[in-house]
């Protein structure tokens, strides 16, 4: 990510005085997580899926008290999540637009749909609008192939998709 | 649970069902539940207080029927018969629960004898569609945990390996590796410590065999890991499943608390010595975790990269201990045949591939769904009979099998048995069961572009072949499907798929070329079509007529 690429050791770190990871978040997590494993570390990712609920995203300060938590360093954590696809490090939108692009969706045409909301909200797949009301992915299969081209939008799935379906579904969504 | 409480829970909850006159199943896996088949059973389960009827009726939620595209699917179980109905709405409710005791409601209902469900051979999905996925006694009543309780009490944990082998049983996760063999080395590996790992990660596009069995029999799963775990001397398991998968790992969490609760997971596992944890870990997007040795650093809290083999996890694998992987179908195939005996499983299936297989149809096919069929049985079977052929009179052109690691078989082979070795030789594998299915609008080049996409994106970057190569591969492709590219061009392309899967690291490297190479092997002449020969800047449809 960006922010740890750049600069590591400089980079400012968007902070709020009160942490994250609550006292009792932590014991939870002890009793809930931690015994189940041999290491510490094999907590990060369970941990992350947690506060990523709570949050909505990951932000930096989290990481680092993550990372102090299960006594990694927060190079180790912030590797270790941008690994993974579906940890977000940045504020998701309001409504998230996810089209699917897996081999049916792709035989049926999901690629001019997607560049059409591209176009639309002026967002690569990955990005929020400015106002913070959607987010656009594109993702792999979800196992509803039958429906292709299909998209989820605000975790409701849209099936047999042409642009004027998908931009009505968008349009339909209130403020 | 004893065993003694096992059998009389099952034979009061086979009592409960046969008391009732019919019992109406509504299924509620993800497909027909997009399908609002939640409000479904609600409208039956209405009607039937209406009719005042609740008392020999029974309105149940259950998992896959299989034929996704005849969603939302209701079966009527009365005494020994079965109705099957497709598309049903809400309100149809009424007339659905009128007709119980006279005609079935023709319009609505399946053929009996449709192939799609006279053709199948079910073992892994025996109870999808029949039982509620969130009821243990459910479960138990079809048998369930009755080869736990047969292994814990007749059986060392060499019989129960012992059986395994005989079965012949391989791996259903694609490669295809003894299943018996695989446990024995586990067995045999010194540590006090091991461990049991169910790969639920299934990525492959097209592909939801494994989701479907984890929705509709979820307990089915952990008896299976809990033999394994007993077979090989673990004591803890874990289960790694897609994040993407909300219901599959909803009902797992149920029947992980129901199991433990019963006693059929936790210590003293059905009053014996043997104890087995299960724990649940969530994916995070990341196909490459699919690889056995990737899955075993994310469950470790790491990058989800792959590492050489070997030592292979079966000598060294979660925290160094002993690890035994296998993927959900092949765990869901050893219940039946701890309690039917290995000789049973070999009995189906061919020489060299015993039992069956489930697949997923989907993409160009009439009858989109899941399906189990024998090992053997031919692909034209599948894609004419049971998938009811390809839609809108269009002409079959290929079948695609194994995901991003597999190959398109076209129509002259679709006798070819359906066998891990077959396949093989056809430039494709078994895979885990995706089978999408293409018509003659379908661009090969753009097929075999969009795996190279996949594998491109999903590369883990740790090794240079597969972080490179797959880049390499797709601007090729790309500039051939732009009709930019000159022969020399396909040259490098073939040379490339060559080092790529000789030098990569794990699977996904090693067998992302295969897409190109078999689409190369059964229609090179779409990608001579689009070459530009002149060197001039043609464009692709000049460059084709070109070629033709």
């Amino acid at each position: 990510m960006a922010w740890i690429v750049k600069d590591s050791a400089g980079t400012e770190v968007d902070r709020r005085p009160e942490a994250y990871l609550t006292d009792a978040l932590k014991k939870r997590f002890e009793t809930d997580i931690l015994v189940r494993y041999p290491t510490r570390r094999a907590a990060l990712l369970p941990i992350c899926h947690e506060m990523q609920h709570e949050i909505g995203y990951l932000p930096g300060q989290v990481l680092e008290e993550i990372a102090e938590f299960l006594g990694l360093s927060s190079a180790e954590v912030i590797d270790t999540v941008t690994f993974y696809e579906e940890f977000h490090l940045k504020p998701k939108g309001k409504y998230l637009i996810q089209i699917c692009r897996s081999i049916a969706c792709h035989l049926c045409g999901y690629k001019e749909l997607s560049e059409k909301v591209q176009k639309k909200l002026d967002i690569l797949p990955g990005e929020t609008t400015e106002d913070g009301k959607y987010t656009l992915q594109e993702l792999e299969c979800l196992g509803a192939c039958d429906f292709a081209p299909m998209a989820l939008i605000d975790e409701k799935l849209h099936g047999h998709l042409d642009w004027e379906k998908l931009e009505k579904a968008i349009d339909e969504l209130p403020d | 649970m004893t065993p003694e409480e096992l059998t009389q829970m099952r034979d009061q909850t086979r009592q409960k069902k046969s008391d009732c006159k019919h019992c109406v199943n509504v299924c509620t896996a993800a497909g027909c539940l997009s399908l609002r088949s939640d409000q479904l059973k609600d409208a039956i389960d209405k009607a039937v207080h209406h009719a005042g009827r609740q008392d020999e009726v029974t309105v149940k939620s259950v998992g896959c029927m299989g034929l996704c595209s005849g969603g939302p699917l209701v079966s009527v179980e009365s005494g020994d018969d079965e109705v099957m109905y497709h598309d049903v709405k809400p309100e149809d409710a009424g007339e659905l629960v009128q007709s119980l005791d006279t005609e079935p409601v023709k319009r609505l209902q399946c053929p009996s004898d449709m192939p799609f469900f006279t053709q199948q051979t079910k073992i892994v999905l025996e109870n999808s569609g029949k039982i509620d996925p969130e009821l243990l006694e459910d479960y138990i009543a079809n048998d369930g945990y009755a080869a736990l309780t047969k292994a814990l009490t007749e059986m060392s944990p060499e019989d129960v390996i012992k059986e395994v082998q005989t079965s012949g049983l391989r791996g259903r996760g694609g490669g295809g590796y003894p299943t018996g063999l695989k446990w024995s080395t586990v067995a045999k590996s010194p540590g006090q410590k091991k461990y049991v790992i169910c790969n639920a990660d299934e990525g492959d596009p097209g592909a939801f065999m494994d989701r479907s069995v984890l929705e509709s029999d979820p307990h089915r799963v952990l008896e299976g890991m809990a033999l394994a775990a007993y077979a090989v001397g673990a004591d803890a398991g874990y289960i790694y499943v897609r994040a993407e998968y909300p219901l599959a790992i909803a009902r797992l969490k149920r029947a992980i608390r129901q199991a433990e609760r019963a006693g059929l997971l936790g210590a003293h596992i059905g009053g014996s010595t043997f104890r087995f944890m299960i724990e649940l870990r969530l994916g995070a997007g990341a196909f490459v975790c699919g690889e056995e040795t990737a899955l075993i650093a994310s469950v470790e809290g790491k990058r989800g990269q792959p590492r050489p083999r070997p030592p292979y996890p079966a000598q060294r694998g979660l925290w160094g201990c002993p690890t035994l992987i296998n993927n959900v179908e092949t765990f869901a195939n050893i219940a039946p045949i701890v309690r039917n005996g290995g000789d049973w499983f070999a009995s189906i299936g061919t020489e060299k591939a015993k039992g069956t297989k489930v697949f997923a149809l989907a993409g160009k096919i009439n009858n989109t769904g899941l399906i189990e069929v024998p090992m053997g049985i031919s692909l034209r079977e599948i894609v004419e009979n049971i998938g009811g052929g390809v839609p809108d009179g269009k002409q079959f052109k290929a079948v695609q099998t194994g995901g991003p690691s597999g190959g398109c078989i076209p129509i002259d082979h679709l006798d070819m048995p359906v066998e891990y070795d077959t396949l093989k030789q056809l430039g494709s594998i078994m895979g885990s069961g995706g089978m999408i299915i293409m018509d003659e609008t379908s661009n090969m080049v753009d097929v075999a572009r969009y795996f190279m996409e996949f594998c491109m994106s999903e590369s883990c970057g740790k090794c240079v072949p597969c972080r490179v190569g797959t880049w390499q591969m797709h601007e090729l492709l790309t500039k051939i499907i732009a009709g930019e590219a000159a022969p020399k061009d396909l040259d490098l392309l073939k040379e490339l798929c060559e080092v790529v899967q000789n030098t990569s690291l794990c699977g996904l490297g090693m067998t992302s070329p295969n897409p190109v190479l078999s689409t190369l092997r059964y229609f090179e002449h779409e990608y001579l079509e689009r070459l530009n020969t002149n060197g001039h800047g043609a464009t692709a449809e000049a460059a084709s007529t070109e070629g033709a």
